[in-house]
């Protein structure tokens, strides 16, 4: 039989230039027989990591290889080549070639000329590419050639089915045997089957931003260029038969495989004289010693050396010591960095002891093990994940980057996907559809979207699903999804390493300045085993590093006097504060890290948290697993004690408390990712690798990978044991809810720890809360308007409007007007004016210092642009300098012009130096309120439907603070203006609609039918009737939505001045910009 | 409006709206050449019309109103008039261009009439957008409160420009009189026209060509003199009886020389039924440009004149078999072969060529022909076939070359590898050359096809 293998195809990851994954090549090389397959993207080794994952997978047994190449283009006109490294240091000269032509270019380019080749060219095996023009200039580059790669060369030669293929290998097989390059048969694959053909039109028109009817011959003329099998190939080379046995010598010639990218840690952090491990259990006891004050406890002690044990014989010191050098180093800032270390590492006394991690795993009741994090068995190198205050993550980075340097650290890449939205835009565009067309059908999608768009949704958005061409958009689109678009950098996943980075990966120029990353992602270093450190940004760290300084700063006095010393990080806020815990049952929880969503707020007063690890518990319930698991019924009616705490059992034959051991703390019912785990190991018997695999199909989201073949195998291992199959259903729908959100139990503890902290702040320092939280924007769920609005609701925080002579950038304390309150009064920042700038606030904070500035001129003087004192004045400022809105608008377009157009000056010249006044009209309330959104998103003088309120009271329309006095199953009519849409990816039949009025907030429920017919008004709505019925559940108040009424209309009114018919076109009004979440 | 639609809306978010909204695509040249037509027709109530941006006419009525019994009296006229041409129009009559553009467009109702001098009360109460600010103004102005004409009327005029420059005073003292406004009145346009008139109707045939060569040297000469030519001439002999006959002649090239354009009119002049005789000739000349005057200069090379002979040829082969029946073949992108080329113009220039890695036949048959052939493998030429009756033995080929079809053609689930077709270039024992090719693959769902395409020189 022959043997085959196919050396040059393009890939997805040759972005729009390839139709298929690498799995997807590898996937149909092995089932065609082939001996290899070599993954050949245009300067890039993106893919590769893919394929050889794939190739290498145990447990598929694949008999071929996956071979790591590139195809290189060259600028300098030079043919071009693909390129097999046949060692470990020739794909080291390879990458570091790569890595050179990209920074060469811009993001995304890479430049390389036939030097650069020969530079890096030993051990190169190359294979030439030739032209559609087989001129002269070629057989002369095909010279040169030759001579720099004697005996590594070759030509490649492809059937693509054109007119005049067997002429055109005629010339290259004698041009072959002129130069000694041999002719090497190649499928010059795009796409593993001839099927892919459309989606690779579509892929060249997007890439050549030309549509289907206009792209004409950048088309391929047939459906050819996929993989064939070993017997085909040998037919349609007939007459060079040895081109195609040829491929296999190429194949025995790749020496170079990945899993020889053996990988060493940088070792910067050990003191000279000292060994790595040495220096670690030093820093460890130290550590421990601060910990425990009072003596280390024996089980600590006894957990620091098995950890240490192991630590020292997987050879990973060095990493601890890596991750502790960086946490280090942001404490030790003058004005410190918050930083907590998230996920599994919070298993580990050793991290606790570092200081990486705030949770001490030996505490009881908690089910923290250290083998979560690292165990031999599983021989992967540690992976821990820290979070910093996000505005401050960057000076991080830039330490890592000097204390390691360029060639040695660098940023992993994200591959970003193509998105619904994205796909169906692209798609219809290439297909020539209409601009309108097309955005209509993208609006429509909202969220995931799996087999398809569903008619309804195409119906709803006008168009015809039955029409041919929107069929074609939407199969493509569809098709196209989840195909890589570009790379990204990763949000804060760092490699190091001891050797030139360069020389294991590509490195390329980021968008960002000065910045640069690796072209592979998390999955791929995960795969190969590389080592890396999570670097994030947590906006709550931000928040509640800022409230603490602002609580030491203007509640100094208060604070000696309650805690006897100034808190200033969140490891000394006072613990088991039963207020916190009592405000949090109340679902008081607006702002509160984590548990602020619509579906936590409604759980807690379920849950009633009662102490620290009811908040992990409630963390970790409020998610994909449990929910879709449906695991949080039976866990709530457990804890209100309705049901009884019970265990399932497996058949007698077997160990009948196997369960409670796993699910004793969380009564009876799986919640976190561990437990899931252990159930796989202890109820389903899988082994070791089985749970490894499950584990990582959980860990993180895979756009290939899939649980379901682990599906089986579960409910099969729990019902052969005599569990009830049910039971296991449930519990494998909540480890395919983990698949894409997993929450680890050492997670939600270390998560619980920021839900404690915000919370005390919010409880204890309402009004720090609300400037802390305010100036951390954009984080969190809710906007300015609702922080403000909960703190001077429920926090009886006096909160005072942005002015030109009392506020900074950020939002600041004043002492309340209210003699003797123990809270201080917030002053809105000038960040709260929609499009005013940093830098011109910092200009007119300046002036107000220098030269007390009291005057609109002065600050003109002073370099605020007339842009700014407008947004000022419009934002109705300048009430301190005793001018309303309308008035300081006049006054500002009064002052002396900034540059005008010289042709003006003439006529300007004889104006009157003093103005008679102009009489401008009055505004009224609703107008006021009205501008106070337009420009600050907010309005502290009254709620807009305030306004409407006589007319909604005729409609019959019930106020939301009322509504706590209507009885279950009520019906009821609520309007409101819309502040969040969201729609679960977990509850896919449901959507939260958060509403709010002048008395408050509220919150009404979608079913999916309803959901359906009302699309547009559901989704587009600024100000809704709701008419429904109430849902009461433990104090948790919803409103079922059963028919809705579209008022966005009326906001106009609002605009309209005193005594005037509304003359602006009736645009669907929007007073707010709702959030909208799925 | 009552359906929620408004200008500027979505086509699509429209349609939701409406679904039996009949929407029509936007179409710029042919809106701004219809209200250019209606400026022409506007002649009948004053000389001097201009046309007012994409949706206005201004006509200047001073003078003219007494023929129709005073100014309110011919705008309703005017406006009936449009009505009746299924033309709705609003019209406002005033002492200014700028009060009158207002009243029309945000008055109270289709026709108003500001008496003289009165324009200041009239604009008052309207929004601020009747006085055609720019967008800026437009933004700011109701920001202030200033909503209403009346309330910037209102204030200091001094602090009104220096705040709003004077782009803002130009308007308002144009629409209330303070400012004259120059027009760009559109006059009738000049039609490329010449008419000859006979003291004695003529018929013989020898005085039409006569005519037909001094009314071509008449247009010759006044097209000579603006520097035109036209590419098409139409000329009209006018009958005692009223009847007209009319014959044409179009060019290859831009030209106004009588000479060429008689050659090609004088052949046509038999079908000329002169009656009892012909009293007005006309001449239209059409497709107007700007043509430059040709020096022949020394070293002028032979291509050019070749090609001058070339378009006399085409000129004399058009005039002979009829427009559109000489032709060039121009190469368009596409796989499909038989889209791949389209009829050009017989002189037209190629702006990219034929690909010589893809032969293509001289001549390809608009309709592919069925023939009976059969190949021995997959992927082989046949080695004989049969055409229109005739057995061709194959002794050469070449192929195959393989299209596919062109898959957003038809609907995405019928999309298939299938959809083939293998093009052999083949030659028979007596040296003649044809393109076949077989549709569908051996082992597909459907039973392959032989057909003939086209026939190489």
């Amino acid at each position: 039989m022959t043997r085959y293998a196919e050396l040059q195809t393009t890939t997805a990851f040759s972005f729009l230039r390839g139709a298929s994954h690498p799995q997807e090549l590898v996937i149909g090389a092995e089932a065609l027989g082939m001996t290899a397959v070599g993954i050949t993207d245009r300067n890039t080794l993106a893919g590769v990591v893919r394929a050889w994952t794939e190739a290498t997978d145990k447990e598929k047994a694949y008999k071929i290889r996956a071979l790591t190449g590139c195809r290189l283009d060259f600028r300098d006109g030079s043919p071009s080549v693909l390129i097999y490294p046949s060692d470990r240091e020739a794909y080291g000269r390879l990458t570091r070639l790569l890595t050179e032509g990209q920074l060469r270019g811009e993001k995304g380019e890479c430049f390389l000329d036939w030097a650069d080749l020969t530079k890096y060219g030993e051990g190169q095996l190359v294979i030439v590419v030739p032209p559609s023009n087989l001129d002269e200039a070629f057989e002369r580059d095909l010279a040169r050639a030759a001579g720099d790669f004697r005996g590594s060369i070759w030509l490649a030669g492809s059937r693509g089915y054109a007119a005049q293929d067997v002429k055109r290998l005629t010339r290259l097989s004698e041009m072959a045997q002129t130069f000694r390059a041999p002719l090497l048969a190649t499928g010059d694959v795009l796409y593993h089957g001839p099927e892919r053909r459309p989606l690779h039109d579509v892929m060249t028109c997007i890439r050549e931003k030309t549509t289907i009817q206009e792209a004409g011959f950048r088309l391929e003329a047939n459906a050819e260029r996929h993989l064939k099998p070993p017997a085909e190939m040998e037919r349609l080379f007939k007459r060079w038969p040895v081109a195609v046995e040829r491929t296999q010598e190429v194949v025995e010639r790749v020496e170079f495989d990945l899993s020889q990218l053996s990988y060493q840690y940088p070792d910067e952090p050990v003191p000279p004289g000292s060994t790595a491990i040495r220096h670690l259990t030093k820093l460890s006891c130290e550590g421990a010693r601060k910990r425990y004050p009072n003596g280390v406890p024996t089980k600590v002690a006894k957990n620091l050396r098995h950890e240490l044990k192991l630590i020292r014989k997987m050879d990973v010191p060095d990493y601890f010591l890596t991750v502790h050098d960086i946490v280090n180093w942001a404490r030790t800032r003058p004005d410190p960095i918050l930083c907590q270390g998230r996920g599994s590492a919070a298993n580990s006394s050793v991290c606790f002891c570092l200081g990486v991690t705030a949770v001490d795993p030996t505490i009881e009741n908690q089910d923290l093990l250290f083998a979560r994090f690292l165990s031999e068995e599983r021989g992967d190198p540690p992976d821990i994940d820290v979070d910093f205050e996000h505005e401050r993550r960057e000076q991080v980075m830039q330490y890592v980057y000097e204390r390691y340097g360029r060639h040695r650290a660098a940023i992993c890449a994200t591959v970003i996907h193509y998105r619904p939205r994205s796909a169906i835009r692209q798609v219809g565009k290439a297909l020539g559809l209409t601009e309108d067309i097309t955005a209509a059908l993208a609006n429509t999608v909202w969220g995931s979207w799996g087999d398809g768009l569903p008619e309804a949704h195409i119906r709803q958005a006008g168009l015809d699903p039955e029409n041919e061409e929107i069929q074609r958009a939407v199969g493509l689109a569809t098709q196209l999804l989840k195909f890589p678009r570009h790379l990204s950098q990763h949000v804060g996943g760092y490699v190091l390493t001891q050797r030139r980075l360069d020389e294991i990966v590509p490195i390329g120029k980021a968008a960002m300045k000065d910045r640069t990353f690796i072209e592979w992602d998390k999955d791929d270093i995960d795969s190969l085993k590389l080592m890396k450190v999570d670097i994030l940004a947590l906006g709550m760290l931000s928040a509640i590093k800022r409230g603490l300084d602002m609580l030491a700063r203007d509640h100094r006095e208060n604070c000696l006097r309650m805690y006897g010393q100034l808190i200033e990080n969140h490891a000394q806020i006072p613990s088991a504060d039963p207020a916190v815990y009592a405000m949090l049952q109340k679902a008081d929880s607006i702002g509160v890290f984590q548990v602020e969503s619509r579906a936590q707020m409604s759980m807690l007063p379920r849950l009633r948290p009662e102490n620290f690890y009811d908040l992990a518990i409630q963390v970790a319930i409020v998610r994909p697993g449990p929910i879709q698991g449906d695991m949080v019924h039976p866990y709530l009616k457990r804890r209100q004690k309705i049901e009884a705490v019970s265990y399932p059992k497996p058949g007698p034959e077997h160990p009948q408390d196997e369960l409670e051991s796993i699910l004793g703390k969380t009564l009876g019912v799986p919640l976190f990712q561990e437990q899931a785990m252990r159930l796989a190991i202890t109820a389903a018997k899988f082994t070791d690798v089985e749970a490894n695999k499950l584990r990582r199909c959980m860990a993180t989201f895979k756009n290939l990978g899939d649980l379901a073949e682990h599906r089986d195998r579960f409910i099969g291992g729990m019902t052969d044991r005599g569990y009830e199959r049910e039971f296991a259903e449930r519990c494998f729908k909540q480890i395919e809810g983990f698949g894409s959100y997993g929450f680890p139990e050492s997670h939600a503890i270390s998560f619980a720890i920021l839900v404690y902290a915000s919370a005390w702040l919010k409880c204890w320092w309402p009004d720090v809360f609300c400037a802390a939280m305010i100036n951390s924007q954009p984080m969190g769920f809710y906007q300015p308007a609702q922080l403000v609005r909960d703190a001077r609701d429920n926090g009886k925080v006096e909160v005072r409007p942005p002015d030109i002579l009392s506020s900074d950038w950020d939002c600041t304390l004043e002492t309340a007007s209210q003699p003797g309150s123990r809270l201080k009064a917030v002053r809105l920042g000038l960040r709260q004016i929609r499009g005013f700038k940093k830098p011109e606030a910092e200009l007119l904070m300046q002036a107000r210092v220098k030269g007390g500035a009291s005057e609109l001129a002065h600050f003109a003087q002073a370099g605020l642009s007339r842009r700014s004192l407008e947004l000022l004045a419009e934002a109705d400022a300048c009430r301190s300098i005793g001018l309303d809105r309308r008035q300081a608008l006049w006054a500002v377009k009064g002052l002396a012009p900034e540059i005008r157009a010289p042709r003006e000056t003439p006529l300007l010249a004889g104006l009157p130096l003093f103005e008679t006044a102009a009489a401008l009209p009055a505004m009224s309330d609703t107008q006021h309120v009205a501008e106070d959104y337009r420009t600050t998103s907010l309005s502290l003088k009254d709620h807009p439907l305030a306004f409407f309120r006589e007319r909604l009271r005729r409609m019959g329309c019930t106020p939301a603070g009322r509504l706590d006095d209507l009885r279950d199953g009520a019906r009821v009519m609520v309007a409101g203006l819309v502040l969040i849409r969201q729609r679960p990816g977990t509850a896919k039949n449901v959507t939260f609609l958060t509403l709010e009025d002048e008395t408050g907030p509220m919150n009404a429920v979608v079913w999916q039918r309803l959901f359906v017919e009302n699309r547009r008004t559901v989704m587009t709505s600024g100000f809704l009737v709701i008419h429904g019925k109430i849902q009461k559940e433990s104090n948790v108040i919803h409103v079922v939505a059963e028919r809705f009424v579209d008022l966005s209309d009326w906001l106009a009114e609002l605009k309209v001045e005193p005594g005037e018919q509304t003359i602006c076109p009736r645009v669907p009004g929007r007073m707010v910009r709702s959030r909208d979440f799925h | 409006m009552s359906l929620g639609l408004f200008a500027g809306q979505k086509a699509a978010d429209a349609a939701a709206l409406v679904p039996e909204l009949d929407s029509v695509d936007y179409d710029p040249d042919g809106d701004a050449a219809a209200l250019e037509a209606l400026c022409d027709w506007c002649v009948r109530f004053s000389p001097a019309v201009a046309v007012d941006g994409l949706d206005g006419l201004f006509l200047d009525i001073t003078g003219v109103s007494h023929l129709w019994d005073g100014e309110a009296a011919m705008a309703s006229d005017l406006i009936a008039r449009l009505a009746a041409n299924a033309i709705p129009a609003r019209a406002a009559v005033a002492d200014t261009a700028g009060a009158a553009w207002a009243l029309a467009r945000f008055g109270r109702a289709r026709v108003v009439t500001v008496p003289p001098g009165k324009q200041a009360d009239a604009l008052r109460p309207l929004p601020i957008a009747a006085l055609r600010l720019d967008e800026a103004a437009a933004a700011q102005l109701p920001r202030l409160g200033l909503t209403r004409v009346g309330k910037i009327m209102d204030q200091p005029r001094a602090a009104l420009a220096r705040r709003f420059g004077m782009g803002l005073m130009l308007r308002l003292d144009q629409a209330l009189g303070g400012l004259e406004e120059a027009l760009a009145f559109r006059r009738p346009p000049t039609p490329w026209f010449e008419r000859l008139a006979f003291a004695e109707p003529i018929s013989a045939l020898e005085d039409l060509e006569r005519v037909t060569d001094d009314i071509l040297a008449a247009m010759a000469q006044r097209l000579a003199a603006r520097g035109q030519g036209a590419r098409r001439f139409i000329l009209t002999f006018h009958r005692l009886d009223g009847r007209a006959f009319t014959v044409s002649a179009g060019l290859s090239r831009l030209g106004r020389a009588a000479a060429p354009v008689a050659r090609l009119l004088k052949p046509k002049l038999g079908e000329v039924d002169p009656g009892f005789g012909i009293e007005v000739a006309t001449l239209c000349a059409e497709e107007v440009e700007t043509l430059s005057e040709r020096q022949s200069r020394l070293d002028d090379d032979a291509e050019a004149l070749a090609q001058e002979g070339v378009a006399a040829l085409v000129d004399r082969l058009t005039a002979r078999l009829g427009e559109g029946r000489v032709f060039r073949a121009i190469p368009v992108q596409s796989h499909v072969p038989e889209r791949a080329v389209r009829r050009g113009e017989a002189l037209s220039d190629l702006t990219e060529g034929w690909d010589p890695d893809k032969p293509r036949p001289v001549r390809l048959f608009r309709q592919p022909e069925p023939i009976e052939a059969m190949a021995l493998l997959p992927d082989n030429p046949p080695s004989r076939f049969q055409w229109r009756g005739r057995m061709h033995t194959v002794t050469r080929a070449e192929g195959p070359e393989r299209i596919g079809d062109e898959w957003w053609r038809r609907p995405l689930d019928q999309v298939g590898s299938d959809w083939v077709r293998d093009y052999y270039r083949v030659e028979d024992t007596a040296g003649a050359r044809f393109w076949i090719f077989r549709a569908g693959l051996y082992g597909g769902e459907t039973k392959p096809r032989w057909w003939l395409h086209g026939l190489f020189a």
